[in-house]
């Protein structure tokens, strides 16, 4: 008797163990999905005022005044230019992405969109793409992207792989084609499934500068050899 | 370089009537933002609103930056810069042109086909464009005939009359734009290298008359871009972050176990 009680016991704990501790402690090990504050936030946070005010700010300066009646509408200042076609200056392209706390050090592509307008992503893994259209690092306002693949079928793991692994605090190197550097700190990772990444906020080309990083990540869809998420990673100037 | 013939969006349109501003959707503000170019050659002015001086001394060529005008009707007028408009004709006027709040609109000085000083507002389409894009909108301002505008020597707007407008959405990039005779290969004004910034509005008019001579004068209007409409970044599977087989294995397993112990446990009490 004594002794067939302990094996049904035993099975019960060992059930308990392995059907509750297994999963628990793989939930615990593996790497987090986000660190830090949620990324929308960071973003939203400086994209929204910075904005919205341009117009709105510079409308308010003469507006207070009130319009009063046809005579008395008031005038705001006016400046004028020869209206020759013109071409803006532009930044040096970066060529180089270093996150030394997760061994990436990649040589940076600047790219533009597919035609299904998705953003066009270097066929090699070990390299990054810029989005050009969008602010350079170091650009006075706005948020450049830099983007890669985490993994190709035949190429293997991509620079951009450890990403998912990035820590608040961590630092970034970008350097550009004129020889010029950024550094940067991370202040956020959150992977978003791709249908919520906050695209508009992460692209912004108004707002305070940032460094945006995005790869894949997440579950992994074998029929549409896709990742569902993407890990984006949001860095500030130091 | 560029292929310049996506989608036509606007046929030529006329002159707008005046009180035909499209308010944007977005219009949220108390003021509208209102270019002014100057395009008739030869002759600074002096450009007047509701009877006050807007801008002196207004030079041929030049644009103001935007403005932001409270929302409203304005009379509007040039007179030859430095005249008393107490006492003289103006070069022309243009009343009761409504400016609704949020609308975005530039107002033309220019001449008409046979050589009249005439105001004309235009209504800028500040609609965004898809990522890669660029829009780029041609005005005829010049006293000339019909015009055929060209990019890369391809007519990508055809038939243009003063002072109509034509507006398109092509890939971002410079152009080699020239502007010629309707149906014709003779060559009124440039060719001039265009450069269509991703996400923005650059609007094009063809100036001057045979006297001073044809040129071209741009307006750039930002903040029409589009973000892409998603990263995509691997095809392998290797970082896979469901749950593993061993560990969905371990926890199956575990749930045998404890289904045969308890059915053991309840036996033995029963």
């Amino acid at each position: 008797m004594r002794p067939g009680v302990r094996v049904p016991v035993l099975l019960v704990v060992l059930g308990v163990l392995l059907a509750v501790g297994v999963p628990t402690a793989w939930l615990l090990t593996r790497p987090g999905t986000s660190d830090g504050p949620p990324v929308a936030e960071v973003v939203a946070s400086a994209s929204g005022p910075a904005a919205s005010p341009s117009p709105g700010l510079g409308a308010a300066g003469p507006d207070p005044a009130g319009s009063g009646g046809s005579s008395g509408v008031p005038l705001p200042p006016v400046t004028a230019r020869p209206a020759t076609p013109q071409v803006a200056p532009a930044l040096p392209a970066p060529t180089r992405l270093v996150v030394p706390a997760l061994g990436i050090d990649a040589p940076v592509d600047a790219v533009g969109v597919e035609p299904d307008g998705n953003m066009t992503i270097p066929e090699d893994v070990s390299r990054v793409g810029w989005y050009r259209f969008g602010p350079a690092p170091g650009a006075p306002e706005g948020s450049a992207v830099l983007a890669g693949h985490v993994d190709d079928a035949e190429q293997g793991l991509g620079a951009m792989s450890p990403l998912a692994r990035t820590s608040v605090g961590d630092q970034v190197q970008v350097t550009d084609a004129a020889g010029g550097s950024t550094t940067w700190q991370v202040v956020a990772r959150e992977e978003f499934s791709k249908q919520s990444v906050p695209l508009a906020d992460l692209f912004a080309r108004s707002g305070p500068p940032r460094l945006v990083l995005i790869t894949c990540g997440g579950p992994f869809l074998a029929d549409i050899r896709s990742y569902e998420d993407n890990v984006v990673v949001v860095a500030e100037p130091v | 370089m560029t292929p310049l013939r996506r989608t036509l969006v606007v046929g030529a349109t006329g002159a707008l009537a005046l009180g035909a501003f499209a308010a944007p959707a977005f219009a949220a503000e108390d003021t509208a933002t209102v270019s002014v170019l100057h395009a008739v050659p030869g002759v600074p002015v002096d450009v007047y609103a509701n009877g006050e001086e807007l801008i002196p001394d207004f030079q041929p060529g030049t644009l103001t930056d935007p403005l932001q005008l409270p929302a409203g009707t304005y009379d509007l007028a040039i007179y030859p810069a430095g005249s008393d408009p107490a006492s003289t004709q103006p070069a022309a006027s243009a009343d009761d042109v409504s400016v609704p709040a949020g609308a975005n609109a530039t107002i033309s000085a220019h001449l008409t086909a046979d050589g009249t000083p005439v105001l004309t507002p235009y209504v800028n389409d500040t609609s965004a464009v898809p990522a890669g894009q660029a829009r780029v909108t041609v005005r005829h301002n010049a006293a000339a005939p019909a015009v055929d505008v060209r990019a890369g020597g391809q007519v990508i707007v055809p038939d243009l009359s003063n002072p109509d407008e034509a507006s398109l959405v092509t890939a971002a990039g410079t152009v080699s734009a020239d502007v010629v005779l309707a149906g014709t290969d003779t060559v009124a004004i440039g060719p001039a290298d265009l450069t269509l910034a991703e996400g923005t509005s650059t609007v094009v008019y063809a100036w001057g008359s045979e006297d001073a001579g044809y040129q071209l004068a741009v307006q750039t209007i930002e903040g029409t871009h589009s973000s892409p409409s998603g990263v995509p970044g691997g095809s392998a599977g290797l970082l896979d972050s469901s749950v593993p087989l061993p560990v969905v294995g371990a926890a199956l397993l575990g749930m045998v176990a404890l289904g045969l112990g308890a059915r053991r446990l309840t036996a033995e009490r029963g």
